[in-house]
């Protein structure tokens, strides 16, 4: 008997070790995002980020010469559990900082937990609107939000396009929705009119009825909202169908990740998108970065780990410039944060209704042989657009 | 002019999609018929198919089309051994509830769903064939035409085949003898037991000739469409609406049913809103329960009587 509650103590101890070294001259993260569920795909991305920046920081040495180390919570999309994770996070282990999650909804949570416990909270890639607007002091969100997703199109089709009439497709989702509804505000501006704007459902089978009305109205532009497999289901469709353009254009999300090439095949080709970051920027870093992600993973990483990857390094930024590593020392420090990253310039503003959101150039791309290239603002372009693009039935 | 094309092209691709619906449904009705049991993972059966044939694409770069040599098959030995070893001890036993078999196929789906997804993750995938969205136009051909109206080849393959199979399976009830004893099980399984039929064994060739049936819709599915582990159950769904507007088990009144279902869908994308479909079809769901309880097959009867 005597025997057996010594070794349970040895395994206790054993088990324990690990994390007494730990809190000895560590600096413990952990990490609340989706590895299983639907947006595990992004969780995974991010974490693969998390872990090359890390790897990176602690080489140069750490943050006030403490490693730091990496832990991940799965908080599989859920509201409910990302909240859980952080409380815990914050309440048990006092933890002074808190990097991540995915989805809008999960980072409403999260942010309204931190702002309670007064902890800071920098958000990754979420990006409903009204999360930073909420005269939040604790919470930063370093990607764009959803409002000004469209910019850099918007800028495009009023300096190279300019179009009279616009069309706009979308999602029936609350992404879908507030990404159309943005355009048509957007439209105004540019003095083009809507004359078709048309939901549909997720999972859609035949598109062809809706394209025939596009068809009918004969727009400039056709713009469309919609996740992977919609916007591959549309173009293919759009081609079968000779549903002419001047341009097609695609909000983000579904037209802007490498899925989208690969299944609409050619009827992808000449289509524009929005989006917040490619490898090819001329942001420092952004290059190394895509190339050393490429080696270990085998594909380029979205702009979600761009993002993820520059919050690494902006939180080691504002842990070395912080007074001390107190909730409300990193968050002053992370307030003056203004940095250079390979997502590109990081500086958490107060402007247009927003509190500590930084405000940052998005991109347009456009698919020329099979490849996204950079194409808007013109800084930024890595290729020549091109515009006017043939019709269905000028391409072989 | 252009509004007659709209209605035209509108018209076709509800026919298209109909005819697919058809297949879809048509499985699903025979079973309900010989088994008065609504099958409820049959949606998932139809995903089973389709990760059948992604796998053969992607492995063997065998064609789709091809797939449905293989996975029909394979589908009617799992809906045999599904009927055989789960639905038919579930049916002997008496229970408090019912309709315990329909929750069992509940269960079976869910288990189906979840197996793919450990096996396959949740991503969604595609088969990318070479002639995808290739397009026939008719003002290609018919240079003067007015209105220009195109079909696209996997379209219009999937739906000869789907004809051709709905076809194959009429002639094998009407002019086999398996066949013959399948309709007599549906229509007085007593009767036709008193009659030496192998009721049992029906029962058990029937389970599996559904499964193969919506087998073989999954396989024309896919050069139209993508898969994920999930996508059973708007499938069942459909399949349920058409056998319920098609009149419980009658086969010719799935195949008009599955065709009515696919035009008035279409038909309410292009005139009322894409984002009403769904709304459509549960509108046409209850109506048909509401004003047409015998379904399709209903209608067909009324007339043949006068």
């Amino acid at each position: 008997m005597k025997h057996r509650s010594l070794v349970l103590f040895m395994l206790l101890l054993l088990v324990l070790s690990p994390l007494l070294v730990a809190a000895a001259d560590d600096f413990e993260l952990t990490i609340p995002l989706p590895l299983t569920g639907k947006p595990a795909k992004f969780g995974e991305i991010m974490k693969h980020s998390y872990e090359i920046a890390v790897e990176e920081i602690n080489a140069k040495g750490g943050v006030k010469g403490k490693k730091i180390v990496l832990g991940f919570e799965d908080s599989t999309g859920k509201p409910e559990t990302a909240r859980a994770i952080v409380e815990k996070l914050i309440d048990s282990k006092k933890q002074p900082i808190i990097v991540g999650e995915y989805t809008s909804a999960c980072a409403k949570a999260v942010a309204a937990v931190a702002e309670e416990r007064k902890t800071p909270y920098l958000i990754v890639a979420s990006a409903d609107d009204d999360i930073t607007q909420n005269k939040y002091k604790y919470v930063f969100r370093q990607n764009q939000v959803n409002a000004h997703y469209g910019d850099a199109v918007v800028d495009f089709l009023k300096n190279v396009v300019k179009p009279k009439s616009i069309a706009i497709l979308y999602e029936s989702s609350a992404f879908g929705t507030s990404g159309a509804d943005a355009m048509e505000k957007d439209a105004v501006k540019i003095n083009a009119k809507v004359v078709l704007k048309e939901k549909f459902e997720t999972g859609a089978i035949d598109f062809k009825p809706l394209l025939s009305k596009v068809k009918a109205e004969q727009p400039d532009v056709v713009y469309t909202v919609a996740y992977a497999n919609e916007a591959q289901l549309i173009m293919k469709q759009a081609k079968e169908l000779r549903v002419d353009a001047r341009l097609y254009a695609g909000g983000a999300a579904g037209f802007a990740i490498p899925e989208f090439i690969k299944g609409a095949q050619d009827a992808a080709e000449f289509v524009i998108s929005a989006t917040l970051w490619s490898p090819q920027l001329k942001y420092e870093g952004a290059k190394e970065f895509a190339d050393k992600y490429k080696a270990k993973y085998g594909e380029y990483p979205s702009y979600h780990g761009a993002s993820a990857y520059a919050a690494m390094h902006v939180t080691a930024d504002a842990l070395n410039r912080a007074k001390g590593l107190s909730p409300d020392e990193i968050r002053d420090a992370l307030k003056a944060t203004d940095l250079k990253t390979a997502y590109g310039p990081v500086k958490f503003e107060d402007k247009e209704g927003y509190q500590n959101q930084n405000f940052h150039e998005t991109l347009v791309i456009q698919v020329q042989k099979g490849e996204f290239e950079n194409i808007w603002p013109q800084s930024q372009a890595g290729k020549a657009y091109i515009f006017p693009i043939p019709s269905w039935r000028e391409r072989k | 002019m252009i509004k007659l094309e709209i209605f035209l092209q509108t018209l076709i691709q509800g026919l298209l999609l109909g005819g697919l619906y058809s297949l879809i449904g048509v499985g699903m009705t025979i079973i309900m018929g010989v088994m008065k049991i609504i099958n409820l993972a049959h949606g998932e059966l139809m995903m089973v198919a389709m990760y059948i044939a992604y796998v053969l694409f992607t492995a063997f770069q065998i064609d789709p089309y091809f797939s449905i040599l293989i996975a029909a098959p394979v589908l009617f030995f799992l809906g045999i051994a599904l009927q055989k070893y789960l639905i038919n001890p579930v049916l002997r036993v008496e229970a408090i509830i019912p309709e315990n078999q329909v929750i069992l196929t509940v269960g079976i789906g869910m288990v189906l769903a979840n197996l793919a997804t450990i096996i396959f993750q949740s991503d969604y995938r595609q088969t990318p064939l070479s002639y995808a969205s290739k397009t026939w136009y008719l003002q290609d051909y018919w240079k003067s035409s007015p209105v220009d109206l195109s079909i696209t080849a996997p379209w219009l393959v999937t739906f000869l085949v789907a004809v051709l199979i709905t076809l194959g399976l009429w002639f094998f009830l009407a002019r086999t003898d398996m066949g013959k004893s399948i309709r007599a099980t549906a229509q007085d399984s007593e009767a036709a037991m008193i009659m030496g039929v192998n009721v049992d064994r029906m029962r058990v060739i029937t389970f599996g000739l559904g499964s193969a049936l919506v087998g073989a819709a999954g396989c024309l599915f896919i050069p139209i469409y993508y898969i994920y582990p999930d996508i059973g159950g708007q499938f069942t769904l459909i399949s349920f609406v058409i056998t319920i507007l098609g009149g419980l088990g009658s086969t010719v009144g799935a195949i008009l049913g599955g065709l009515v279902l696919g035009l008035f869908e279409s038909l309410t994308a292009t005139y009322v809103g894409m984002g009403w479909a769904p709304v459509g079809r549960f509108a046409i769901f209850v109506a048909a329960l509401v004003f047409l309880p015998g379904g399709m097959a209903s209608l067909l009867k009324s007339k043949r009587m006068k």
